[in-house]
């Protein structure tokens, strides 16, 4: 009877019975415990697959390149990094990487601030639909493209140039140069800065900044003393985002800086496949990943982690 | 047995020029291809350049191989430097590599020779009665065969020199060309030249290139642009450059795609350089062999004629007369006249130093 009584039940009901069968063999009652942990698995195989890649990286480095053979000598040694850190080149495109990084996050943040103002706080549907095709159009263009539209707006015969062409004036040098990289950085930028900056103004209740006008404060001094502070999440997290892809960008130095205004990736590129040098590379990487990391540590050091909500409490 | 009829022996058009494909390409791939009993892949893998330079190796020779061997070519238009440590890698790792051909230029080929990740052509049939170019320097046997010589000349728009052509490399100093003249961004192609330019010779190198530097921070000050091969056809086309220091296959398929462009080798001579095709180790035995029949192949009499005059380059087999707007021409040199006017650096000492030369080159430039 009872067989018969359990074969009338949904077929799925049995699939279920069969799946918390295979479940429980899997992971014991006794572990449930730790089931809050298995949320971590895709954490760990991201980071581990990462660490690995640093590992080999790390490895790599430490190992000069033999001409003779092109491949890297067995003896450990610190040549690579010797050669990246006193060379005057290597020297010159880290600081030039770090300038980069730095201009291109205030200019950035300087566009994305009201941007995302505007869009969380516009009253007209139309508006808030306007910035956010605006926002969201470039990243269906992708970076080279964008790279290549710099091109046709500012070289020799460009849009501006032809547009100086008449009015008389002489064909200016926009293109091929650091102005011209920090431009199109800014652009690629801008929307990744304005989508972090959008949920902590949204967080800001539009009653908090009408408290502080209505307790005298002009539409400034609520600014800086309401918005800004309260905003600092959004600030602090586009700033990282926005300076580590700086710092680790390729390709605007590659097209628009005409072939002398390297960051550091392209000294990495220039290590591993022009040079085959891959322990030089390696260093360089090294380095790269080095100086982004001490970016971060800094900036949450003089932030505070706690900007990002990461304060160990639950909200 | 009855003799068939004659009717029964008559072939249509096609089948005719079929036939005459397979008797024509075996003969030119020579008897080995004709008896082998290797299994035919479906296709092979050939690394290439794009542009004029892909469009010239799949017509001058892969459509041809594939019409004599059945086995298709797809050209593989990954970056020379980038394709090198993914062979490199699947070579040390024991896997397959990811192509059969490498068309590459002769250093990096030399640089992979060293490695020891190239398969030795010295078995080719077609090797015999080519030109002493085609055999690598300094190598024992085929790791690589060179296919042709390349003249990196000075390019230059007309229109910006109505007195004639440049009649010396120390125009890329001239204030009057600021920003508008361009390099390869490694420096390749223009480092023996720079030397020379600069008040040294060929005897200097690779011993003191301090004249060749101390002519590159001259040139920093005049702001050249530093590129590849497609970026010259760009800024030409854009009328951002109106010189630059490019292989004479851009200039020409500039020229012929519409832009003025011109070209001309100044006194101080020309760099003139090679290029070949290897074929990496640890491929299936079948597959290398069918990628050494392309090599074979690429280096019978049609497919050199075809492929080289696309090109507008001197192929190494003997006796192919240059196309006819390059006749002449110093950039397609044939006669040891026009071998005297350039300057040709041995592949060891490129390899050697290419990487210290590049140092110095991008300290001056982006230092």
């Amino acid at each position: 009877m009872a067989s018969n009584s359990s074969s009338k039940l949904p077929r799925r009901w049995h699939l279920f019975d069969i799946a918390e069968r295979n479940a429980a063999a899997l992971w014991p009652k006794t572990m449930h415990r730790y089931s809050g942990y298995l949320l971590l698995v895709p954490a760990i195989l991201l980071v581990f697959v990462l660490v690995l890649g640093l590992v080999y990286i790390g490895g790599y480095s430490l190992h000069e390149l033999d001409l003779a053979t092109y491949r890297l000598k067995e003896t450990f040694s610190l040549t690579n990094y010797s050669a990246a850190l006193t060379s005057t080149t290597y020297q010159s495109v880290v600081l030039r990487s770090i300038g980069a990084s730095i201009l291109v996050t205030f200019f950035t943040l300087l566009l994305a601030f009201p941007y995302a103002y505007l869009m969380v706080r516009a009253r007209q549907a139309a508006t808030k639909k306007f910035l956010l095709i605006s926002l969201f159009l470039p990243f269906f263009i992708g970076q080279i493209v964008r790279a290549y539209g710099w091109l046709i707006i500012l070289g020799q015969e460009g849009l501006i140039n032809t547009l100086f062409a008449g009015l008389g004036l002489p064909a200016m040098d926009l293109i091929y140069n650091y102005p011209a990289v920090i431009l199109g950085l800014v652009q690629y930028m801008l929307p990744f800065a304005v989508l972090l900056l959008a949920p902590a103004i949204t967080a800001i209740g539009r009653d908090v900044e009408l408290a502080s006008e209505s307790l005298g404060a002009n539409w400034m001094r609520t600014f800086l003393h309401v918005v800004l502070p309260m905003a600092k999440p959004g600030l602090v997290g586009s700033s990282v985002v926005v300076f580590t892809l700086t710092l680790t960008d390729f390709a605007m130095p590659e097209i628009l800086g005409g072939g002398t205004t390297d960051f550091i990736a392209n000294a990495i590129y220039d290590g591993f496949f022009q040079l085959s040098n891959s322990g030089l590379g390696s260093a360089l990487a090294m380095i790269l990943v080095t100086l982004g990391t001490a970016f971060v540590v800094i900036l949450f050091f003089l932030a505070g982690t706690g900007t990002l909500g990461f304060n160990g409490r639950e909200q | 047995m009855k003799n068939k009829p004659l009717e029964s022996l008559t072939m249509d058009r096609r089948d005719f020029l079929k036939t005459s494909a397979v008797v024509a390409g075996s003969v030119a791939l020579g008897p080995s291809i004709a008896l082998a009993e290797q299994k035919k892949p479906k296709e092979i893998i050939v690394r290439a350049w794009g542009g004029s330079w892909g469009e010239a190796l799949k017509t001058g020779v892969a459509d041809g191989f594939t019409q004599a061997t059945g086995i298709k070519v797809r050209l593989d238009f990954t970056e020379d430097n980038e394709i090198k440590p993914k062979i490199w890698a699947a070579v040390d790792q024991g896997r397959i590599p990811p192509i059969h051909v490498n068309w590459d230029t002769t250093t990096n080929a030399t640089i992979s020779a060293l490695r020891g990740v190239t398969v030795d052509l010295s078995d080719l049939s077609n090797l015999k009665g080519l030109l002493p170019l085609a055999k690598p320097v300094g190598m024992e046997g085929y790791p690589l065969v060179n296919t042709y010589a390349y003249v990196y000349v000075c390019a230059y728009r007309p229109e910006a020199f109505p007195d004639g052509p440049p009649q010396s490399w120390n125009v890329l100093l001239d204030p009057k060309f600021k920003g508008r003249v361009a390099l390869y961004d490694d420096g390749i192609g223009f480092n023996p030249i720079a030397v020379i330019a600069g008040g040294g010779s060929l005897k200097d190198i690779p011993g003191n290139m301090e004249p060749g530097y101390a002519f590159y921070k001259k040139l920093k000050a005049n702001k050249p642009l530093l590129g590849e091969d497609a970026d010259f056809t760009t800024w030409f086309q854009k009328g951002e450059i109106d010189l630059a220091c490019t292989i004479s296959v851009n200039a020409r398929a500039a020229k012929q795609s519409g832009i003025d462009v011109a070209w001309t080798v100044p006194k101080e001579g020309c760099k003139v350089d090679t290029d070949g095709l290897w074929v990496p180790k640890g491929l299936p035995a079948n597959e290398e062999y069918w990628a050494k029949e392309f090599v074979n192949f690429a280096l019978t009499k049609e497919a050199q004629k075809k492929w080289c005059s696309l090109l507008g380059l001197p192929p190494v087999y003997p006796g192919i007369e240059p196309p006819a707007d390059l006749a002449g021409d110093v950039s397609y040199p044939t006669k040891p006249e026009d071998f005297a006017k350039l300057v040709r650096v041995p592949s060891k000492v490129l390899v050697e130093n290419q990487p210290k030369w590049f140092a110095k080159f991008n300290e001056i430039f982006q230092g």
